[in-house]
């Protein structure tokens, strides 16, 4: 493909292939839970890739609801206490 | 109707012998207007003859039979670009090719055989008259059939096909006639026809109505090959597209079309084939880019511009995300649970893991992964070590405490890292946490000790040297508490 042929040649040294992008997609699709339950190799590389960014926010809103809490809980419970210097370093 | 007759009978008195019968019938007819077909009752069959075609001579049968074919060709030509055109085509069509069939059959008659007829013969898509006109090189006339044909048979073919089906018997003959090939023949072409038909639309159906006769070498028995092999059609493309070439291209001629030009032509084909093929492999790739960039977007701090290193960017943070989700959510469960257990058990482990979060996660949580999450620890625990410092957990808001670079968690300054772990680093704006925690580390200082030891650290980051500050953790633990303090 004149893709291929063209990242060859800008990545001379790097050799940068179609096989490495899809070995790496392959990875992002093991870690996609929503991809890696259904049967693998089965999703394409834009797929792949739109599942990676809907996971990604996913995961920025649950540390951000989890924080919350954390935070939450951290005010509940005894500024000294040990839970509190453990949710602190997890809010950190 | 009326005008038809006539031509019928100049027909039957120039050439056909046994069609003037035929044509005697005329069931029906459109209304007479150029380039209309008309329908008529053909020996049995609806026939349909454009207007052009009423001179059958034989001379005038090729021009005739190119008049035919043309408004026929055109029909298809355009009704071929869209398929479901084509349906409704095709339709109208298989009454037209029964006319044309007929015609040839006259043709052919006169030619071939001096026996009658055929006339029921054909099927309009199934069997393209497979004699070829005597005027032009039989095979010209065959291929306008037999562009016809593959053209009808499609999808809608079904109906023609069944149509003829029903009139099978009559057709055969006219094959026979043509093409040698007995009835049988022609009863598969018919059938191989109508499925051919159906390949052939899938196949041709996107290239021009020319293609389809394509397979139809030139030989008169190309037709009925060409219907009887319908579905070996679909695996003939590459032959239907050079006989195309010639094919196509003749009986382009022959109708001065020129519709599609390129669409009878395989190259013309084969060009639009690649174009498309390039189109859409160029909106892919168009896909895949935004979508990487869009990725690209979310991933912090990721400066990479070629695929395999932002993949691989995107890899590690995804997995340090979901690290720190784990440890949170556990945490989340666990904090309730520091009470009514043994706070001094699972502080180690929370301390670790704050440790670890805290530092990016650049020492794995694992003093005590059994008593937390258990195996959920040791992998995120490896992979945080192993990105730890790449993507230190985002400073929460709530908290409004810089997350340590991992450039600041140096040995040195590990200590205060360690105490700032557990809590929240002194320097920072929450003076009143300071007293706290000034009370808070000392019970678990032994822990921190323990931790740098504990921690598998395979990271080479040179940011956490566990086992070399261990001793000058506690004292630097001291330190940060006398500074504290003071």
């Amino acid at each position: 493909m004149s893709s291929r042929r063209q990242r060859s040649r800008q990545s001379g040294a790097s050799r940068i292939t179609d096989d490495q992008i899809a070995d790496l997609v392959s990875k992002l699709q093991q870690l996609i839970p929503e991809i890696r339950s259904r049967r693998s190799q089965k999703a394409s590389a834009s797929k792949v890739l739109q599942e990676t960014c809907k996971y990604i926010r996913n995961l920025h809103q649950e540390v951000d609801d989890l924080s919350h809490r954390l935070s939450g809980l951290l005010q509940s419970t005894d500024a000294d206490s040990a839970q509190a210097a453990i949710i602190r370093s997890l809010l950190m | 109707m009326n005008h038809c007759v006539p031509d019928f009978h100049e027909m039957e008195e120039a050439d056909l012998i046994p069609t003037p019968s035929s044509f005697s019938t005329l069931k029906k007819t459109t209304t007479g207007e150029e380039d209309i077909m008309e329908l008529l009752w053909q020996n049995g069959q609806v026939v349909v003859q454009s207007q052009n075609q009423r001179p059958p001579n034989r001379s005038g049968s090729r021009s005739g039979s190119g008049e035919v074919v043309i408004p026929l060709e055109r029909e298809i030509r355009s009704s071929a670009e869209e398929q479901q055109h084509l349906f409704i085509q095709e339709d109208e069509m298989a009454s037209w090719l029964l006319d044309d069939s007929s015609f040839d059959r006259d043709f052919y008659a006169d030619l071939l055989y001096s026996a009658p007829p055929p006339l029921p013969e054909i099927r309009p898509p199934p069997i393209p008259p497979p004699v070829a006109r005597p005027d032009n090189p039989p095979r010209v006339q065959n291929f306008v059939h037999f562009s016809r044909l593959p053209i009808r048979p499609r999808p809608p073919a079904r109906e023609s096909s069944t149509v003829v089906e029903s009139n099978e018997t009559p057709a055969p003959a006219p094959e026979s006639r043509v093409s040698h090939s007995g009835p049988p023949d022609s009863a598969t072409v018919r059938t191989g026809g109508t499925s051919a038909a159906a390949g052939t639309c899938d196949l041709t159906a996107a290239s021009s109505p020319g293609s389809s006769p394509t397979s139809f070498s030139g030989d008169t028995h190309q037709p009925q090959h060409k219907l009887a092999a319908a579905p070996e059609d679909r695996k003939r493309k590459v032959r239907e597209a050079d006989d195309n070439e010639c094919q196509s291209e003749d009986i382009e001629f022959e109708a001065a079309e020129g519709k599609k030009q390129g669409c009878g032509s395989a190259s013309t084909k084969r060009s639009r084939a690649a174009e498309v093929h390039n189109l859409s492999e160029r909106r892919r790739r168009d896909r895949i880019n935004e979508k990487m960039r869009a990725l690209q977007e979310l991933i912090p701090r990721c400066n990479k511009s070629d695929k395999a290193s932002m993949l691989d960017e995107a890899i590690e943070y995804l997995k340090s995300l979901q690290l720190q989700v784990q440890m949170m959510s556990m945490s989340c469960g666990m904090v309730p649970m520091m009470y009514p257990v043994g706070v001094q058990q699972y502080m180690p482990a929370a301390m670790g893991l704050g440790m670890g979060m805290d530092m990016g996660m650049s020492r794995p949580m694992v003093p005590y992964p059994p008593m937390m999450a258990g195996s959920a620890m040791p992998n995120p625990a490896a992979a945080a070590a192993h990105m730890g410092p790449r993507f230190p957990l985002p400073p929460f808001h709530m908290q409004p405490v810089p997350v340590p670079d991992p450039s600041a968690l140096q040995p040195t300054n590990r200590a205060d890292h360690v105490s700032n772990s557990t809590a929240i680093p002194q320097n920072q704006n929450q003076n009143q946490n300071q007293p706290r925690f000034q009370n808070f580390p000392d019970p678990y200082q032994q822990y921190l000790g323990f931790h740098p030891t504990q921690l598998p650290i395979p990271q080479n980051q040179g940011v956490v040297q566990h086992d070399a500050n261990k001793p000058s953790t506690s004292k630097d633990i001291g330190n940060p508490h006398n500074q504290q303090t003071g």
